[in-house]
Formats: C-alpha cells, structure tokens, sequence
C-alpha cells in the first residue's frame, strides 16, 4: 500500500541545461514513444532522483504500512481472517522489498534507505502515523487505505521507468486481493451486529481525515511539475487521484449504511468533482514532520527490528561477497 | 517513559531501547543481490522476477521460493549471484541487439552450458530462450546470436553460467503442491455481493 | 496435532513484519500460515466427526482444553530461539506425517500426504538456517547452542503419549510416540553433527510433560486471550 502526497518540490540535481541535449534528446524522444527507461540507459540527474525519492517512499511506505494492521495480527477473529490478514502484512513486507529492488537498481543501496527511514531523513506516507485502536481500523485500513493505494499505483504504473512498473504490476495483482479481503470485512461489520456495526462506524469517523489527506495537497504547477509529468514520473495530480477515489468508494462506504463524517462530501454532477470540507492541511504538516500519534512508535519498531536482526545478519554474511547494482 | 503500544506483539519488548542504541548500517548489512527466474509452468520459459538479497545462494533459493511463488503455480525456481550475469547493451524497441553489437568469442575456454535470456519489450522481463555449450561468455553471446535470433526483435541479452544457476531439483518440487489450495490469498476468495444484496433489501423493507 | 499447528503457527506469526531481514521475513511467515493451515485441516476433520466448527474450537477453549505440547506456546524469544524451535518441531512434523501419510485412518492420511510438500519446503528452511548459523560465528554458535539446551526438554515433550496410543498403534493408525522420537533423535543428530552445536545428553534430560493432557506453562493462557480477544467480543457473530 502506498500514501500519495509525494513531495515533488525541487530536490538538489544538476539542472537541465547542464544535461548534454542530444542524449536528452533522445531519451524524452523514447519516454514520448511511450518506451520504458531501463536501468542501464542514460537519464537526467534530475529524473533519477526524483525517481528514487518516489520509489524509496513507496517502499518505506510498505513497510511502516505493514505495522499498523500488524498491531491486530494477533487478534484477527477467526481462521479465515486470521490467515489473511498474515498473508497481507506478509505481502506489504514483499512490496516493501520489490520497491526497495527498483530503487536499487538506481543506485541507492538498501542500506541507505534503511537508515535514512529510521533516521526520518526519508519519509513515508502519513497516513500510518496514525493508530489501528479496534479491529474495525484494521479493516477500514484493509479496504479503504488499500484501495487509495491502489488508485496512486495504477497510475504509477503507466509511468517511465521499467523497474518500477515491474514492480508495481506484481504489487497491483496482490493488492486486489488487499481491496477484495478489506471490503469483506468491512461488509460483515457494517452489516453485522449493532456492535459490529458501531465498531466500524466509529473508525469510519477516525479515518477519515487521515484518508482525505492521503493523497496529499493540491498540486502546486510548476515548470519543475511539468517536466516530471512530462518524463511520466509524476502520472497524476494529487486531486485527481483523490477525486477518483471518492467516485469509486464514496458509493461503496454509502451503500453499507455508513455515514461519512463531513456534510459537506457530495459529487457536483456538472464538473464530475467531489466538493469537501477542506481537509486541514496544517495538521497534514505538523504530522508528516514527526508530531503524529505514531511516528516515534513507527521508526522506533523499525529501528528494534533491524537492531534485533544484527546478529543474524553479521553471522552470515560472507567477507568475500560483493554488492553490485541489481540489473532489472 | 514509554508508552504502551496497541500491538500486544510489541509490549513484550522494549522497543525504544533499541532506537537510542542504533549504529548505522554498514556496508553489506544487507548482504549481496541474487537474480530470481521463476517457471509457472512446465510449459513455460522461466521468467525473471526480480532479486532477493541474501548471504549465499540456498539462502537466495529459499527466500525467492516465498518472495516470488507463493502465488499461482510453479514448477521451477532458479537464483544466481547478479555479479555472474554476463549483460549484453540494451538497444530501442526496434533494434536487434544481435545486429548492433558483436564481441570476439573466447577460442580456447572450456566447454560449458550457458542459458540464454531475451528481452522483448522494454518494461516486460527477461526470458529464457535456450542454452548454448560455449567456450565463455562471449562465445555463448555469439552462438545465441545465430541460434536464437529467430527475426524477433530482440533488445537486451543476459549469458549464464548453467553451473551458476541453482535450480530445484525434480524431488523438490512438491514443495509448491499446495500452492493451489492458498485460496486465502487470492481476491477470488472474498466475494461478499450477496451480503450487500441481503443487507440492502432489508434496509428498503425497514424503511 | 491441531492445537501444536495452531500454537506454533501463531507464535510465529509474531514475527510478521519484525524479521531479521525482509526476504526471511516473507519466508517465515508463509510456514507459520501453512501451519495455521494444516492445524484448520485437522479442525475440519475432527469438525466431521462431531466436535464444533474450528473457529469455536480454536477461539474459545482455554488452556486446560488445549493438548499442544509446551514447546510451541513459549513465547518467540530471540530469533535464535524461535528457529531452534522450527527446527526441532518441524523434523518431528516431518517425520509425523510421513508416517501418518500411511495411516489405516483416510482423513489424516490424506492431509498428511498433502501437506508433505510443505513440510518438505519447512525441514530445508530449517536445516539450512540451523547449519548456517551452527557454524557461522561465535556469538551466532552460542546463541544456537543455548537455545537448543533451553527447548531441548521442551521438545521431548512432543513426543508425550496420549491414552489411547495402545489402540492408535494396535489399529495401525499411527506408529506411536516411541519410535517416532527415535526417528526424530537421528535426524536431528544428523544435522546438528554437521555444525559446531551439540545435543543436550538425553539421558540426562528430562522432558517436560503435560502439554497433551492441558498442562501448560504460565504462557498459553495470556497467547489464547490475545488471539481470541476480537471473537469472543460476539462469537456467534460472523466476522
């Protein structure tokens, strides 16, 4: 799963009018031929940078993405669920890993992003600095969070650079049963006992916020936007994607029988947008800078993993192996 | 002070102790990279999929088993070591890396399996074509070249060793024999439309 | 059988996004759903000869109904402690369900030869971790061996026999506890022979009993609230 809301302001790169324009040339002439970029082609410093910062996100994403539904892994009610849910979080470590793959072949090291996520150097999506308090989060996360994931990943998905969309078509298949699992249980809530019922209504309430702010703030278009788009590594603007997932799943959340906590939600048939309350972007900032509920449980849960796994690691690695950059 | 988390998992741990103790990674932490070429069927070539890392290679073929068959079907796994890749240039969608790009074969190796793999359009994976006995790589490249360049554009060639590769073997692979029956995780398994159905008709009756 | 799947499956699945690194991780996941997998195959059996349906089975006994040996509901420990674990259970599974596979009793035959597969792919994870790791450093060496010489008598255990293995063996449905723990003592010998860690001196082990007739540690109670605290909030609800 992966939280939209990338951050596509300028990173530190060698400015296009240093790139040679022939070779430039010819790569924007493959991309608008709707050719991939594979690894060992030539590419922008800009292009590579930005796709490494994106991809590198959708990794940790995964990752710290895999804890909050983990917090009721133990817990899921009966084998069915119980087995899913294992299979799940066990895939978000598999997407983790595919994603970190592709970013390697960029040439950033695992170990880099490793550490730059526990450091907070990199980010991940805020969304999962917030807590999974009942089962019924859990489930709001399995269907809902899922399915906006995969709004922002099949559009991924039509960009530029081969590895990613590798990656990103095997992640695709998987999360269809992600989509699928959480809306089974969502149904059995909504349409279950009063209890059940309540339970899910209630993480409705608590998730919402969080889900509208994950596909991040209204793009700022800029000369920096638009090539990005251009070379197909920014596919889609943060609005449409969101608006796209209102059209699909505001009915699907309405036809259970649950109430979405802002009056102000409803689709104008003439502009085919959705009208909201605006989501409060200042709360967006202050979280995503590391004040959230859960950012320091988050990193200090990756950084315990990695730190547990040490020994283990350091006794089978073999003095005489070398790393070289992953080919595909 | 630590707070107590809502995983019951982690309460059994202290995990800020670990946080303020941490070192940075050093380098191959994570060990080195193993290339991972899965056949879903019997019938079929196998593909690349993607990497594992991992300290050597039955460690490699344990971790690719899970990482990239737990789903569908298998009939084979095979995981080597990136650096033992022989990678031809990779050429546009319209040119034949064959046509383009010649090596001097080696004259005096010793006789070996090769396994060749193509890539067809950018963007899909590596397949394997055929294998070549080839005196070294270069050898191996230029026999494909004849060999294997049937008239479909071919962009990008991987050479390896057969003696690299680790395969399963015939008796192992019953390993993926369930695989069919993991229901559990596949979207096939959560249909639901009737409960939607159900709950609806009842809500228009109440109402 | 089905309360050692369920069991152990579950403690490993503790580990579900915390692993040592993220390719075994995936790998020790996918075993402990396969165990949670066969433990509702066994579920299912029993369910068609009249005890409840596996859910209720599973999600709302207590300790004293379980009969799973003690060493699966030790807590995870350290990474060395829960792949000792895999491997001294999962080489007497093994070896269980081979045998099992030629049972005079058709259900249990027929999962047994099943899930031999799986079991196949469980005994190389285990063996290859239990060889890399027994012969890697010293402090990989120390913390494998300690960890054998605390499961050990644990693992004994497994081999705890029931009241009714008389009649299980005289009706050829199973081949019994004795000599299966004799199978069990020579594979795992094999292996451990082959790395710098040693066998505890059976003869001066004793092994710790009670698990199959509910005697459990001060462990499985809290595990078995946890796992059931989402189901028993309504279990006749459908989740």
């Amino acid at each position: 799963m992966y939280g939209g809301g990338n951050t596509f302001e300028k990173l530190k790169s060698k400015s296009i009018q240093d790139e040679d324009p022939e070779k430039l040339a010819e790569f924007e002439a493959r991309i608008a031929r709707g050719e991939k970029i594979e690894p060992s082609d030539w590419m922008p410093d800009l292009y590579k940078r930005q796709l490494i910062r994106m991809i590198e996100q959708h990794a940790h994403s995964e990752i710290i993405g895999s804890l909050p539904e983990g917090t009721w892994v133990t817990r899921a009610p009966g084998f069915k669920r119980k087995l899913a849910l294992m299979a799940k979080v066990q895939d978000e470590v598999g997407h983790g890993q595919l994603l970190y793959s592709a970013a390697e072949t960029l040439g950033k090291s695992r170990e880099q992003m490793i550490d730059d996520l526990i450091s907070g150097k990199s980010k991940y999506s805020n969304i999962f600095n917030y807590p999974a308090l009942t089962w019924a989060d859990s489930c709001f996360i399995s269907w809902l969070v899922d399915a906006g994931a995969i709004v922002n990943q099949l559009a991924n998905a039509k960009g530029s650079y081969g590895p990613y969309c590798r990656a990103l078509d095997r992640i695709c298949i998987e999360e269809s049963f992600h989509l699928k699992y959480g809306h089974h249980c969502v149904i059995h809530l909504a349409t279950g006992t009063p209890k059940q019922r309540e339970m899910m209504q209630e993480a409705l309430n608590r998730w919402w916020a969080p889900m509208m702010h994950f596909f991040g703030p209204s793009d700022k278009i800029s000369t920096h936007t638009e090539v990005l788009m251009r070379w197909k590594v920014k596919m889609a603007s943060n609005d449409e994607c969101r608006n796209q997932f209102l059209d699909m799943y505001v009915p699907k959340i309405w036809e259970l029988g649950l109430t979405i906590p802002d009056e102000n939600l409803k689709k104008n048939e003439e502009t085919r947008q959705w009208e909201y309350t605006e989501p409060d972007w200042e709360e967006f900032k202050r979280v995503i800078n590391g004040d959230g509920p859960c950012n320091k449980e988050r990193l200090a849960v990756r950084a315990m993993a990695e730190e547990r796994g040490r020994w283990v690691r350091r006794a089978l690695l073999n003095p005489k192996s070398k790393y070289v950059t992953p080919l595909a | 002070m630590s707070i107590p988390s809502l995983d019951p998992r982690l309460n059994r741990v202290d995990i800020y102790k670990y946080h303020k103790e941490l070192q940075p990674k050093t380098s191959m932490d994570q060990f080195e990279t193993y290339e991972v070429f899965v056949q879903s069927k019997e019938t079929k070539p196998y593909q690349h999929e993607g990497i594992v890392h991992a300290p050597n290679k039955d460690m490699a073929f344990l971790f690719g088993k899970e990482q990239f068959s737990r789903r569908g079907t298998c009939t084979g796994l095979a995981v080597v070591e990136t650096e033992k890749i022989m990678v031809s240039p990779m050429t546009d969608n319209s040119e034949n890396v064959y046509d383009h790009v010649s090596i001097e074969p080696e004259k005096d190796g010793k006789e070996e399996t090769y396994e060749i793999f193509h890539l067809f359009k950018r963007g899909k994976h590596m397949m394997h074509q055929g294998s070549v006995s080839a005196k070294g790589f270069h050898d191996a490249y230029t026999q494909a070249g004849s060999t294997y360049n049937t008239g479909k554009v071919v962009l990008n060639v991987w050479v390896i060793k057969h003696a690299d590769l680790l395969f399963n073997t015939d008796d192992q692979r019953v390993i993926w024999s369930t695989l069919s029956e993991k229901k559990f995780r596949d979207a096939i398994a959560y249909k639901a439309l009737d409960k939607i159905k159900k709950f609806k008709e009842e809500q228009t009756a109440s109402n | 059988m089905a309360d050692d799947q369920l069991i152990i499956g579950h403690r490993n699945s503790e580990w579900n996004g915390l692993g040592p690194i993220l390719e075994e991780d995936i790998a020790f996941c996918s075993m402990a759903q396969d165990k949670i997998g066969q433990s509702l195959a066994f579920y299912s059996i029993l369910h068609e000869m009249g005890e409840s349906d596996p859910d209720t089975v599973a999600f709302t006994r207590n300790s004293p109904q379980f009969h799973n040996c003690q060493l699966v509901e030790l807590p995870i420990g350290e990474y060395d402690f829960s792949l000792v674990r895999h491997f001294l259970f999962d080489t007497a599974e093994y070896l269980r369900f081979n045998a099992l596979a030629k049972s005079k009793f058709e259900p249990i035959a027929d999962v047994s030869a099943k899930i031999k597969g799986e079991i196949q792919y469980h005994i190389m994870h285990a063996n290859t971790w239990i060889k890399q790791l027994g012969t890697a450093t010293d402090e990989s060496i120390e913390r494998m061996q300690k960890a054998i010489n605390v499961a050990f008598p644990y693992a004994l255990g497994i081999f705890e026999e029931s009241k009714y293995e008389g009649d299980l063996i005289d009706d050829k449905i199973f081949i019994g506890e004795h000599l299966l723990r004799e199978q069990w003592i020579h594979e795992i010998d094999k292996v451990i022979a082959s790395t710098d860690l040693v066998l505890p001196d059976l003869a001066a082990e004793e092994a710790h009993l009670g698990g199959r007739y509910g005697e459990h540690t001060e462990h499985l109670q809290p595990l078995l609230t946890e796992m059931s605290e989402v189901f028993t909030v309504d279990p006749s609800a459908e989740w």
